[in-house]
């Protein structure tokens, strides 16, 4: 049954753990993380389709999706409830002959083909929820379209050192895609794949058949889909992007994308209002007892301390002689009075006691993450004389 | 219960451009407006459906609300609906009868609403976090055709003139409605709140078009006095009465105070809602020296602020010094401006280097969108 024919619609992976962010990632899956005080990484994705005129956006979910789902709701906080399109989330479910958890990227748009073919779309874009970046997807589309692409992949260009962490893309001078290499460890290229895809639906179709039926694939875009429209020559292209595009996948790259809103609090693109579910809480709160210098607050927060070179979220408390310094705080954590928190990340709901410590100083360059459960210790005598 | 919402048009202060949103849409601690309280404490007392009277002025009233969607209004049965006036003078409705916003909300009344008895009669120029329930169960149990609710407090004088007093007996009927005396503690103060059936409200309000909260009181209700069982209702809770620019200035930065704040947003668990409009973060710089403020988020503030509240998407530049002022909204105070005791309206420009400074008593308010 189709309900309405859409030209392009999105398919958003979140489904994953994101296991490099362990403690974060215990209770929520990673799009659901907060970022930059007041969003959750998936808020990116959502409202690049709102911006870019993609009005149906199916979000796989699968790992710890409770406040996920809860999250995205019906779509009303990216203005996606809609007659027909919108937001829809799909959990793996079961079917004849089959109760399959996603085993992979390619296999979860496979196991949804039946809500693609709803829309009868042209195009499926697929995306990840990995990454905080400003991007129009309708100019890439239109890129698609004017190469005659059957696959278009969103490159960046990245430091040749760091390159090997990547999928890079080798291209002829056309931008066309001649080789596809996974994390290589001697890369040619400094191209690296945002793991934005944009297929011709009904290529995509087929080979995500034929990948089903492949007992040696592991099922996924980058590593099986990818290649094998490669070996059968198909025309692959590459759409340079040169925004700011920033991987959030480990602890160090949260609190470093964290600590980038400070110097440009825009990413780089300041009419891309990014679209929330805000929590609706008071303005922030700063007593007379408190001192702010080089930070971002949000709602909800209580500031009666000292707050330095720090990302401060939704409903944060900071009591009375407590110094927090290069850190990211997540929503509702506590920190009581004489407390120190130092270049680290605490996790939602922690609470740090009167007079105890988190984190390290920042020369000493070891990030701390603290989950919510943490007990802390109590500040030592050299620890406060030393600030 | 139904509510409906009643409010006085607004008071001007002359010779100082007065703001010329309703007050309904008057903002409050930084990001929210009036209105918000009224239609939170309604939503936390589970009415769902809800009339606005409208004067004039009313159309950043209307875009706040919206279809109500923040509030949990946007419904199929329920939510919430606008009488305005229709013409200056309301001349002849369809069928010759003189017509007016409060024939057509008590039409509201009879025909849309007919299974919910009781409506809750509401000033929202009054904020306050209440739960109408438990005013409703003292109205029930006394068997009352109207209560009124009140609260026990010393009024600043320039709310004095718009504030409605109850003399109580000790039976708790309300005996008459008074000005408020010059000096006095403790008086009891309306909050603009009323309960009754829609039946009584129909007949006290009967051959009125339109009308404002005072006339409500002290015209209409203190004339039935004798014929109705009027019965007071405390509210103890915090209370602020916002009906000038004395009031507006004196309620925002009292909230700056920290048991009045939990007292208005968090009291006994009920929150309020607002407009979300996703603002990013505020962001300080290296400088900023903030005291005793209260921040909205979207702001960029690189100066001093102190005793302040501070709306949304505010910017301060360096070397800015914001001292007990309310700025609104897009407000812009560039380097080394000086501020003191000043109302900003919503886009308010205040070039670098300028030097402005009201009074407590007297704070200067600056209409919206002027570039000083």
């Amino acid at each position: 049954m189709i309900t309405e024919r859409k030209e392009c619609i999105a398919m958003l992976l979140a489904g994953g753990r994101g296991s490099r962010l362990k403690m974060l990632t215990e209770h929520v899956a990673k799009p659901a993380v907060t970022f930059g005080g007041k969003y959750k990484i998936i808020d990116f994705p959502l409202t690049n389709c709102v911006h870019s005129g993609i009005d149906t956006v199916g979000v796989m979910t699968q790992y710890q999706p409770l406040l996920l789902h809860d999250y995205i709701g019906k779509g009303q906080h990216w203005d996606l409830d809609l007659l027909h399109g919108g937001v829809s989330i799909l959990p793996p479910h079961s079917k004849p002959g089959s109760t399959a958890w996603y085993s992979g990227t390619a296999n979860a748009v496979y196991q949804n083909q039946n809500f693609i073919e709803t829309f009868a779309p042209e195009y499926v874009l697929v995306l990840a929820a990995d990454h905080v970046y400003k991007m129009n997807y309708g100019t890439m589309l239109e890129y698609h379209k004017q190469v005659g692409a059957a696959c278009t992949i969103a490159v960046i260009e990245v430091p040749l050192k760091d390159a090997s962490r990547f999928g890079i893309l080798n291209t002829d001078p056309s931008d066309r895609v001649v080789e596809f290499e996974e994390k290589p460890e001697h890369p040619k290229n400094n191209l690296a794949s945002m793991g934005i895809y944009i297929f011709n639906w009904r290529v995509l179709r087929g080979y995500l058949n034929d990948d089903e039926l492949n007992p040696e694939s592991s099922h996924d875009f980058g590593k099986d889909v990818l290649p094998a429209m490669l070996r059968d020559g198909l025309d692959l292209y590459a759409y340079r992007f040169d925004g700011y595009w920033k991987d959030v996948g480990t602890d160090e790259s949260l609190w470093q994308a964290n600590m980038d809103l400070l110097d440009d609090l825009h990413l780089g693109f300041e009419d891309w209002h990014i679209l929330s579910k805000s929590s609706g809480r008071p303005p922030h709160f700063i007593s007379p007892t408190g001192s702010i210098k080089s930070a971002l607050i949000t709602e909800g927060c209580e500031i009666y301390g000292t707050v330095e070179n720090s990302i401060l979220s939704v409903g944060v408390v900071v009591e009375e002689g407590a110094i927090v310094r290069d850190s990211v705080i997540m929503e509702n954590a506590h920190i009581g009075k004489n407390a120190i928190v130092e270049y680290c990340i605490l996790d939602e709901e922690a609470v740090v006691p009167d007079n105890c410590v988190a984190g390290e100083p920042r020369e000493r360059g070891k990030l701390n993450v603290y989950s919510r459960d943490t007990k802390f210790q109590p500040v030592s005598d050299e620890r406060r004389s030393a600030l | 219960m139904i509510g409906l919402c009643l409010s006085d048009p607004h008071p001007d202060r002359a010779g100082d451009g007065s703001p010329i949103r309703t007050l309904s849409a008057a903002r409050f601690a930084g990001r929210y407006r009036l209105v918000d309280f009224m239609l939170s404490n309604m939503v936390n007392s589970k009415i769902f459906t809800i009339g606005m009277i409208l004067n004039s002025h009313y159309q950043s009233l209307i875009s706040h609300i919206g279809m109500g969607k923040e509030w949990d209004l946007a419904r199929k049965s329920g939510g919430v609906t606008f009488f305005p006036p229709y013409h200056a003078d309301e001349r002849r409705s369809v069928n010759g009868e003189l017509d007016g916003p409060l024939q057509r909300a008590a039409e509201f009344l009879t025909e849309t609403t007919a299974k919910d008895e009781y409506l809750v009669l509401a000033d929202s120029g009054v904020i306050y976090n209440m739960d109408y329930r438990t005013a409703l169960e003292a109205h029930k149990r006394k068997k009352a055709d109207v209560t009124a609710i009140y609260t026990k407090k010393n009024i600043t004088p320039g709310e004095r003139e718009n504030t409605v007093v109850f003399n109580i007996s000790d039976t708790g009927r309300v005996v008459a409605v008074e000005q408020a005396p010059p000096n006095a503690d403790e008086i009891n103060v309306s909050l603009g709140a009323y309960i009754m059936s829609k039946r009584c409200f129909i007949q006290l309000t009967a051959g009125e078009k339109n009308c404002g909260m005072l006339r409500f009181s002290r015209v209409l209700l203190a004339s039935a006095l004798e014929r109705l069982n009027v019965m007071a209702y405390e509210f103890k809770g915090y209370s602020a009465h916002i009906c000038s620019v004395e009031t507006f200035y004196h309620y925002n930065l009292e909230i700056l105070n920290i048991e009045k704040r939990k007292l208005l947003f968090d009291f006994e668990g009920r929150q309020i809602s607002t407009n979300r409009k996703d603002s990013l973060p505020t962001k300080f710089g290296k400088n900023s020296d903030i005291k005793n403020s209260l921040i909205a988020d979207g702001c960029q503030i690189y100066g001093t602020v102190v005793n302040s509240i501070i709306c949304r998407n505010v910017k301060i530049a360096a070397g800015a010094v914001v001292k007990n002022s309310v700025l609104q909204d897009d407000t812009v105070v560039d380097k080394d401006a000086r501020l003191d005791c000043i109302i900003a309206d919503r886009g308010v420009v205040i070039s670098e280097n300028r030097n402005m400074m009201g009074y407590s008593s007297y704070p200067v308010y600056i209409e919206r969108k002027r570039v000083i």
